[in-house]
């Protein structure tokens, strides 16, 4: 295909003149016929290139994703620009449902799934009957990150790929250091794909630590940060019960519209919260890190971290969702000291010890099911003939990879030069020269006034219309 | 809200909400009085059962007279009877017996997000959801509907039955659409805006959702018609007792109906069972013949409480009489008491 056509192809279907940068060398590399690692900074419509290339080559374009949220909101985005021949198999489906969209797979053009759905025999039997052009794992960090410890159906994903035979594999992410674009390609077992790789800095994003001596301080500096610097914000926690009861305390102290979001909502509450955000009608949401993920808001300023992430790609990532709209943006980091025995005790819960892991295998021997997430994770691995030593082994190297991205975290927060050199450092990226626009030295203060980021006068919030008019506005043309 | 100071079994009050349909739990439902709340919290995890009940014993509203079973305490049954007269009351719950009211509120919902894009000639939107199936169905709906009145339509009818609703679950209903420019407000923002518990708002919209399903059954004229009748069982009782029912009102014995459907007594027992407990006309001196009704009403004449009845009573005065027999009469008395 001609360069010319793919153009024409985006302005008539997307409305746009350009492509952002990495889209048009990804899609060109597909449609040449290579298999491709994508690392595109977050806000690159890393979707659109799945989309017009499935527009472009026959045959279904199957996407793997991590969450059953994420999936939904990738179908409701793709319907709101106008492809209808979409579907997510999700275990939220009703079974007749589900058989519905297997039965007609070849009236869809694009299935979303999870690693686990797509390994049931009778999803992996009904796909594999129908040719793919295009097999997408979205966030393929998964598999370094996610795959050995937690989701390890995340590692079978190379087996799955090769039984269904696409035409072409993408892998796309937004943030990777070199050794997981490594595992990534090794799992998948693509040696050869080809890597477009850009870099994950975000200029217009200034990087603020704010280092508080407690919980108190660090409340109050969240609620001075949410009241004196422009909006729209995120505030990230660790933690679902925190979520909602900061965003109940922010929104009676600060007259602000606040909303918690967290994966404990339904999703009716999900869409709300998101289509609230999106119109404008909330100035700051408080949400675990699955929000966001989904959605496409171009203007939110400023990205504010309760607790640390649980890794620098992470944070990169997360920031990321600030300032798509190429505006001067804020993120800062709040941080007291202990913060970081929060991420051990998380990273705590998928560890395991020789003698757990020894255990674990016996009670296999026994056939004795697993009931715990533990045992259910170890179960992959006996189904798949590991060794005792080998499994041993994974999970040991996949903690020293944890406590490694928690050191690197660390150095972050505490650094004394520039923040932006250390989190370059780590995705193999040179040093950026600081200047007052780059990022917040240790000791110094945040300049809102300086990057133009001082909010504005809020109005007061009108008081909620009655529901005759509330009803008007709904189903009468002209009012 | 569902236990009273006599001892009730926890393990069956929970499976009446979650909408087990065993005789076991319905004739626990009857007896308890809570029929009316069968499947209306349909999917709630034991877990979160329990930790209610543990937060209510630890209160000191609920003790336990034995394993199993826990009674309201009588600082509970005065918090009880002052949380009735405040909190939100549900009174259409019984419409979960006969209507998917779960699936029509999520189609509905969609149905009503498409109209008011419609209606404002806007086509692109994030939709409600996307569950192909509720799409599909919702898809060939509106095909059907004409657009240019579609939008009058909806805001007649639904002004209509907001119109008949005490204050304020006009505002819940309507606060709970999305639909152009409205994205709608979570429980969470209705709770703040009213001054009232995330749960009470669940507790009013479950009810809305019921009400307003009993209200469309009564609008058969109503665009959205077509949508509910599906979802609408003529009968609360399952098809194949109902069959069985049938059967047995032609006035055929409970044995000759088991030869005639080709299934096992015990199986036709069951189904009697369940229909005598949902249906409140069940040809109880019929089945259970006269002679029969006789002699139990002797044994228990001077038994007022009916979930006291014992079946060893029966067996010392009559031991060839089936339990089945005993149950059934059981479920006679609680109705008769009940009406
Ligand atoms: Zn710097």
């Amino acid at each position: 295909m001609q360069r010319e056509q793919i153009y024409q192809l985006l302005k008539q279907k997307y409305g746009f003149d350009e492509f952002r940068p990495g889209q048009y060398e990804v899609i060109s590399q597909l449609l040449a016929g290579q298999d491709v690692l994508a690392v595109l900074p977050t806000g690159t419509g890393k979707s659109l290139i799945y989309q017009l290339v499935g527009t472009i080559m026959p045959g279904l374009v199957v996407v793997v994703s991590p969450l059953i949220s994420l999936m939904q909101d990738q179908v409701a985005r793709l319907n709101y620009q106008g492809e209808k021949q979409v579907a997510a198999l999700t275990s939220q489906l009703s079974f007749g449902t589900r058989q519905q969209v297997l039965r007609h797979l070849n009236a869809y053009k694009f299935l979303f799934v999870s690693p686990e759905m797509l390994k049931q025999p009778e999803v992996l039997a009904a796909v594999q009957a129908t040719p793919i052009a295009l097999f997408v794992v979205d966030e393929a960090h998964c598999i370094s990150t996610w795959g050995p410890d937690f989701r390890p159906d995340y590692l079978a994903l190379g087996q799955l790929r090769e039984q269904l035979q696409p035409q072409r594999t993408l892998m796309l992410t937004a943030t990777a250091t070199t050794q997981v674009r490594q595992d990534i390609l090794a799992q998948l077992r693509l040696p050869a794909a080809q890597q477009v790789v850009y870099s994950a800095n975000r200029p217009n994003i200034y990087l603020g630590v704010a280092a508080v001596a407690n919980e108190d301080e660090k409340r109050q500096m969240l609620q001075q940060l949410v009241v004196t610097v422009k909006g729209p914000t995120i505030v990230y926690f660790s933690s679902k019960r925190q979520t909602d009861l900061i965003a109940e305390w922010l929104q009676s102290t600060t007259g602000l519209r606040v909303a918690g979001y967290h994966a404990g909502l339904s999703g009716e509450d999900r869409f709300k919260i998101q289509q609230q955000f999106m119109a404008g009608q909330l100035d700051v949401i408080c949400a675990t890190s699955a929000f966001g993920m989904g959605i496409d808001k171009a203007d939110i300023r400023l990205v504010i971290h309760y607790h640390l992430p649980t890794s620098l790609a992470d944070y990169v990532q997360e920031i990321g969702r600030a300032g798509r709209d190429g505006g001067q943006s804020l993120a800062v980091l709040l941080y007291a000291p202990g913060d970081e025995q929060l991420v051990r005790n998380l990273n705590d819960l998928t560890s395991a010890s020789a003698n757990e892991i020894t255990q674990a295998f016996q009670l296999y021997q026994q056939n004795i099911t697993p009931h715990d997430d533990l045992g259910q994770v170890l179960q992959f691995y006996w189904e798949h003939d590991y060794t005792v030593e080998q499994v041993t082994k994974i999970f040991e190297k996949r903690q020293r990879g944890k406590n490694d991205e928690l050191r690197q975290l660390l150095a972050y927060v505490q650094a004394e030069g520039c923040r932006r050199a250390v989190l370059l450092a780590h995705f193999d990226e040179p040093a950026p020269t600081h200047t007052n626009e780059c990022c917040q030295l240790k000791g110094d203060s945040l300049p809102v006034a300086a990057l133009n980021l001082q909010a504005p006068l809020r109005a007061q919030t009108p008081p909620n219309p009655a529901w005759e008019s509330i009803l008007d506005q709904l189903f009468l043309q002209n009012s | 809200m569902m236990f009273s100071t006599e001892p009730r079994r926890a393990k069956a009050v929970f499976n009446v909400l979650r909408g087990r349909r065993t005789v076991s739990t319905l004739f626990a439902g009857l007896t308890y009085d809570c029929l009316s709340a069968l499947d209306s919290w349909h999917g709630v995890p034991m877990e979160k059962f329990l930790a209610s009940l543990q937060e209510l014993l630890t209160a000191g509203d609920l003790a336990t007279p034995m394993e199993g079973y826990v009674q309201l305490t009588t600082a509970g049954a005065a918090h009880k009877e002052q949380l009735q007269a405040t909190l939100y009351q549900p009174v259409a719950f019984r419409a979960f017996q006969t209507i998917d009211v779960r699936r029509f509120t999520a189609i509905s919902a969609l149905a009503l997000q498409v109209a008011s894009q419609a209606v404002h000639h806007q086509n692109r939107y994030y939709p409600l959801t996307t569950d192909p199936g509720i799409q599909a169905i919702v898809k060939q709906w509106f095909r059907r509907q004409t657009v240019a009145h579609l939008g009058e339509q909806l805001h007649t009818e639904l002004t209509t039955f907001l119109q008949s609703l005490p204050a304020p679950l006009p505002t819940v209903f309507v606060a709970s659409i999305s639909g152009f420019e409205n994205p709608g407000q979570t429980d969470q923002q209705l709770a703040t805006q009213l001054d009232k518990t995330p749960l009470e708002i669940l507790v009013m919209r479950k009810d809305l959702a019921c009400r307003w399903c009993l209200w469309l059954e009564t609008q058969p004229q109503s665009c959205l018609a077509t949508l509910l009748q599906p979802l609408v069982k003529s009968n609360p009782v399952t098809p194949s007792a109902w069959q069985t029912y049938q059967t047995v009102q032609q006035g055929l014995t409970v044995e000759q109906v088991a030869i005639q459907r080709r299934l096992k007594l015990s199986t036709v027992r069951e189904h009697l069972l369940e229909v005598a407990i949902l249906v409140p006309t069940f040809p109880y001196t019929q089945v259970l013949t006269p002679a029969r009704v006789q002699t139990l009403t002797e044994i228990f004449a001077d038994q007022p409480v009916v979930a006291n009845w014992r079946f060893e009573q029966v067996q010392t005065v009559a031991p060839e009489m089936d339990f089945f027999w005993f149950r059934l009469f059981q479920i006679m008395r609680c109705q008769t008491n009940a009406a």
